[in-house]
């Protein structure tokens, strides 16, 4: 089959870079080749070197960034050859690429349409109706509005920036896509849906794909093959079924343990240990420190891939021919060092934190000429009669769509956002109060974590002080300043080295920027935590261990914990009971078992067969569902959910549901109609009878 | 009322504040200032004291404080600017040909250095670490660090005694009667004269701008929008329009804050190349404790500074689509 030419061969890649502190070695001998019209992964946990080599592929790296040995052939000409115009002619007319962060790619005084046109221009030559016209229907493609070309960046939610990058990457139907996490920070439902545009639209034009993602799940459904990199190594290599199916490589056996399932019976195990050192290359296998089966013969030199017979399948692992029984015994806890805690029931105090009734509605923007004649603004109601309450040791997890209002409502109970209507207390205290004078006070007590690392990190700061400016500002622990940044830089996971501390954002990856911003919210010890999608930038394992730790947190300090998030499998993981959101409004909410098991809202129930599943031979039911939410402005009479309700009636469209419409006070839903007999995950469970780590 | 009317009738309002408080200040401190007007013409004998009286009564100077604070105001608010006492000239008349000088010095030097100096900064901040960067950051600096008439005598030294390309003084030759607009600033001469205070006040801005194009640059170097325009293949210069682009803004602001400011004339320019220009007129007023002329002049000055602050809040609102009219991001 590999008797035609692959579309892209990497081959000993070799990448570092030079920074203050030293060298970072990030890459070490890469190789992986792409055939035409594969669909290609790349897997690995925070920092071991994805993006990187996206970056070497497409001549993105910093200045700072070099490539020290190795080839890159596209079509069988090596692009490292070629000269700087040279390369420029195969940027995005060839190879095209989706980034990391969606969030900021988009140039934020330029509107989304021309930024298109530009690419397409800048290749083609187009007239500029043409080139429009093109836009319009890549909008279209991607399922966005095609009027709104016009707007820019800032105008459009996470998901909406991300489906402009698409649109971007497909409007030259290149030979090649390269998206970094294309899908990372997305809801499942919008998830499930661009992945399902992007292998659509791919198949039409017939480019590859090079995915990379530490979504184990979004590769074993959308991959043929794959590369699983560690420590800039490439650990295991080959076909998704076989590799994912049959681990051969201890890494891989402990990312698949990591990855927290909606409704796994066990709680994910994440791998102990933190990243390995890359300040010099590795002679070691990469993975030795972490790894539970190393023994002396790891520690002397890096494995080389070894082909496994008769199958497309490689792995570097000095003890390869024992993969059967490490893959049993990796299964195991206690192989990995972890201790099973005992589930024991949450303890959870009084109610620290109330919202009633609460309601965030926006102005709409205008144009000049309407705000001038003085036009009646209308508004977006993001958030339209919440109530809920969260008790000390408690985490509430709240889910939703992107656009549902989520962020809203973080932000509004964390006084960011002035409330437009209802009752906040925190503390005992309204929050009136603590506007009129205490906000320091509050601003201590409560603390948020964005979702969007990058915007909340000012870039010219070191990792130093990032940390440790909060306690400056709030004179908390100032004697101790050093102890106090290095105890919390150890809390979420991060490197406390002095070559560390002095690195700026943009010298972090995508997962330590993230972990760098949790930090600064931790040091000042909080009583109450709101977390945005804090870990839609991290890979599994540094998921889990956020998780972790949130839930120690909310055990052992006290702390009440709102988990805002669209990623279902980490809720239901985390949270002791669940809200799901949509259009502004709480439409269920309940002990997070209930919810997941005997969901009520029919909102809810395609929120759950849109999760990814990651044994890939598993076929998933979606439920997919039509449209997308109606922008909250003018909203119809009756049950918000109708127009996109399989179940809806007339009696729905009649009246809106109140939020306790159905079930009791442990588990509320507000629908007419609920489900209340079948359980919704029956369909899609897991125990087919292949072998499945969750047995 | 919409936010965007409510913005505008609010900056409206803090700047009507505004120029309120500071007509209000250069009144009451003039009236403080030991002395009359008249001082110097009655030691002189220029003036008998009963002339000096009925002068007084004629200017209303004999009436209340109050009083005469009231008609100020009024008459400000008509633009109705008076005569000058020491002149018996209109006012304006006096004012409007140097405010006039002034604007067509500073003006067109303001702008050629705004484009130039942030063009060259923008380019400095793309480099950086280059040579071009840190000498354009030395020189510059440098400019801006020393006071404007030791460039001013610098250059005169070398271009007019040494070289004689350049006139030294004045604004047109001794001899000329220009008579009409056209004839008065589009003369040869007149561009003979205007060449060196041009350059000097040049040189004297472009730090300003320089440094702050090359910050936002350096800025933006890093950020992954311009990573994303680097893969859709644009070249260098392109993708330093767009980083240049996007950090217009406190440039764009910078400017049109200077602006204002040069309706205040660069006094120490205006007396080392004998420049007739407000800066001068001001000055000279002053000393001389014309009520009117300095109200005047102090007036149109502080006007000039919050208009261009209006205007300047009014761009960021056009250039930034982030910004909304209340002030906040969306
Ligand atoms: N510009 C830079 N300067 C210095 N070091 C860098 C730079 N960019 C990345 N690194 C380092 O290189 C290593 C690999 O980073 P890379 O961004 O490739 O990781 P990644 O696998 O994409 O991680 P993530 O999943 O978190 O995005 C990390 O240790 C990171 O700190
Ligand atoms: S080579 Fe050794 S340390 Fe490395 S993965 Fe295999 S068993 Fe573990
Ligand atoms: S109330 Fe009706 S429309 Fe609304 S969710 Fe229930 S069944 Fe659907
Ligand atoms: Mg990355």
């Amino acid at each position: 089959m590999t008797s035609e030419q692959p579309l892209l061969e990497v081959d000993d890649l070799h990448v570092r870079y030079s920074t203050n502190g030293g060298d970072v070695y990030a890459v070490n001998g890469v190789s992986f080749s792409i055939d035409t019209g594969i669909n290609y992964g790349l897997a690995g946990e925070s920092g071991s070197g994805k993006s990187t080599v996206a970056e070497a592929i497409l001549g993105l790296l910093p200045e700072n960034g070099a490539i020290d040995r190795g080839e890159i052939r596209f079509k069988g000409e090596n692009l490292l050859e070629l000269s700087a115009a040279e390369r420029r002619d195969v940027l995005w007319e060839k190879i095209a690429y989706i980034p990391q962060s969606a969030m900021d790619s988009l140039d934020p005084v330029m509107t989304t349409g021309d930024q298109i046109r530009q690419a397409i221009e800048k290749h083609r030559n187009v007239s500029e109706t043409n080139a429009r016209e093109r836009v319009r229907e890549l909008f279209d493609m991607v399922g966005l509005d095609p009027d709104r070309t016009e707007e820019y960046p800032h105008e459009f939610s996470g998901g909406m920036r991300q489906r402009v990058t698409i649109a971007m990457a497909l409007a030259l139907e290149p030979d090649l896509i390269i998206a970094d996490e294309p899908t990372t920070g997305l809801d499942a439902i919008i998830q499930d849906k661009i992945l399902d545009t992007m292998l659509d639209i791919q198949a039409q034009i017939d480019s590859s794909l090079l995915l990379i993602t530490h979504e184990i799940g979004v590769i074993a459904e959308t991959c043929a093959e794959l590369s699983l990199l560690y420590g800039g190594k490439v650990m295991e290599q080959g076909s998704v079924d076989n590799v994912l199916i049959n681990p051969t490589n201890p890494y891989t056996m402990g990312l698949k343990n990591s990855f927290p399932e909606i409704e796994g019976g066990d709680s994910p195990v994440s791998i102990p240990g933190s990243p390995p050192n890359l300040s010099r290359a590795p002679s070691a296998c990469a993975f030795t420190e972490r790894c539970p089966f190393s023994t002396e013969e790891c520690e002397q030199s890096h494995p080389d891939l070894m082909e496994l017979p008769n199958r497309n399948h490689r792995s570097a692992c000095h003890h390869v021919e024992q993969a059967a029984q490490m893959r049993r015994d990796a299964t195991e806890p206690e192989t990995w060092g972890v201790a099973v805690e005992a589930e024991n029931e949450p303890e959870t105090g009084d109610v620290i934190l109330e919202a009633d009734n609460l309601r965030t509605w926006y102005e709409q923007s205008q144009s000049l000429v309407s705000k001038l004649r003085g036009k009646d603004p209308t508004y977006v109601r993001a958030v339209d009669g919440v109530s809920l309450s969260v008790r000390r040791s408690e985490i509430l997890g709240i889910a939703g769509e992107s656009g549902c209002g989520k962020s809203t409502l973080g932000e509004t109970m964390a006084l960011l956002t002035t409330p437009t209507d209802g009752e906040l207390v925190f503390d005992g205290v309204p929050y009136e109060q603590y506007r009129d004078g205490n906000m320091k006070e509050f601003r201590r007590k409560l603390q948020i974590i964005f979702q969007d690392p990058f915007d909340s990190l000012n870039p010219r700061q070191p990792v130093r002080k990032l940390v440790g400016e909060p306690l400056t500002i709030h004179d908390y622990r100032t004697d101790e300043r050093t102890a106090a940044i290095t105890e919390t830089l150890e809390t979420v996971g991060l490197p406390t080295t002095t070559s560390f501390l002095d690195q700026h954002p943009h010298e972090l990856s995508g997962g330590q920027r993230q972990r760098v911003a949790i930090a600064r919210a931790l040091v000042l010890d909080p009583d109450f935590l709101i977390c945005d999608e804090p870990a839609s930038m991290l890979d599994v394992s540094l998921k889990v261990n956020l998780l972790n730790l949130l839930r120690r947190l909310a055990d052992t300090e006290d702390i009440g914990i709102i988990y805002i998030s669209h990623d279902l499998a980490s809720l239901a993981e985390v949270s002791d009971r669940l809200a799901i959101m949509y259009l502004g409004r709480i439409v269920e909410q309940g002990a997070v078992d209930s919810v997941i098991q005997q969901s009520k809202h029919p909102y809810t129930n395609s929120l759950l067969s849109a999760a990814p599943e990651k044994d890939p031979s598993v076929e998933r039911q979606r439920v997919l569902l039509e449209g997308k939410p109606p922008t909250p402005v003018d909203l119809p009479d009756g049950c918000v959910f109708a127009p996109r309700c399989p179940k809806a009636t007339t009696e729905c469209h009649s009246a809106e549901p109140a939020a306790d419409a159905a079930g009791d006070e442990n588990h509320l839903a507000a629908c007419y109609f609920p489900d209340s007999e079948h359980d919704p995950i029956s369909a899609e469970d897991s125990s087919t009878g292949t072998e499945s780590v969750s047995d | 009322m919409s936010d965007f009317r409510r913005f505008i009738a609010k900056r409206l309002t803090v700047s009507a504040l505004l120029t309120l408080v500071s007509v209000t200040i250069i009144f009451f401190v003039l009236r403080l200032l030991p002395g009359s007007p008249f001082e110097t013409l009655i030691t002189t004998g220029n003036l008998s004291p009963e002339q000096a009286e009925e002068v007084f009564a004629l200017y209303g100077l004999d009436k209340p404080l109050w009083q005469q604070y009231l008609v100020y105001l009024k008459n400000l608010l008509t633009f109705q600017f008076g005569y000058s006492i020491l002149q018996s000239r209109p006012v304006w008349a006096i004012l409007g040909p140097k405010l006039a000088n002034t604007l067509i010095l500073l003006v067109p030097a303001l702008v050629t250095t705004a484009v130039v100096s942030t063009a060259v900064g923008m380019y400095a901040g793309w480099n950086r670490g280059s040579t071009a960067e840190t000498t354009s950051i030395a020189v510059t600096t440098f400019l801006r660090s020393t006071p404007v008439f030791i460039t001013a005598i610098f250059l005169l030294i070398a271009f007019s005694y040494t070289l004689g390309w350049v006139p030294a003084f004045g604004m047109r030759r001794v001899t000329a009667t220009p008579n009409g607009l056209l004839d008065t600033y589009l003369s040869i001469d007149f561009l003979h004269h205007y060449l060196l205070p041009f350059t000097v006040t040049v040189l004297y801005y472009s730090g300003d701008f320089l440094l702050l194009a090359r910050n936002g640059v350096v800025e933006k170097k890093g950020s992954e929008f311009l990573k994303l325009h680097r893969a859709k293949g644009l070249t260098e210069n392109e993708q330093l329009v767009r980083a240049g682009r996007n950090s217009l803004l406190p440039v764009v602001t910078y400017f049109a804050l200077r602006l204002g400011m040069i309706f205040q004339g660069l006094i120490l320019l205006e007396v080392v190349f004998g420049w007739d220009g407000i800066g001068r007129a001001l000055v000279l007023a002053i000393e001389q404790q014309d009520y009117p002329l300095v109200q005047a002049a102090v007036f149109i000055m502080a006007l000039a500074v919050i208009v261009m602050n209006l205007v300047s809040d009014v761009l960021c609102a056009y250039l930034d689509p982030t910004v909304t009219a209340n002030g906040g991001a969306a």
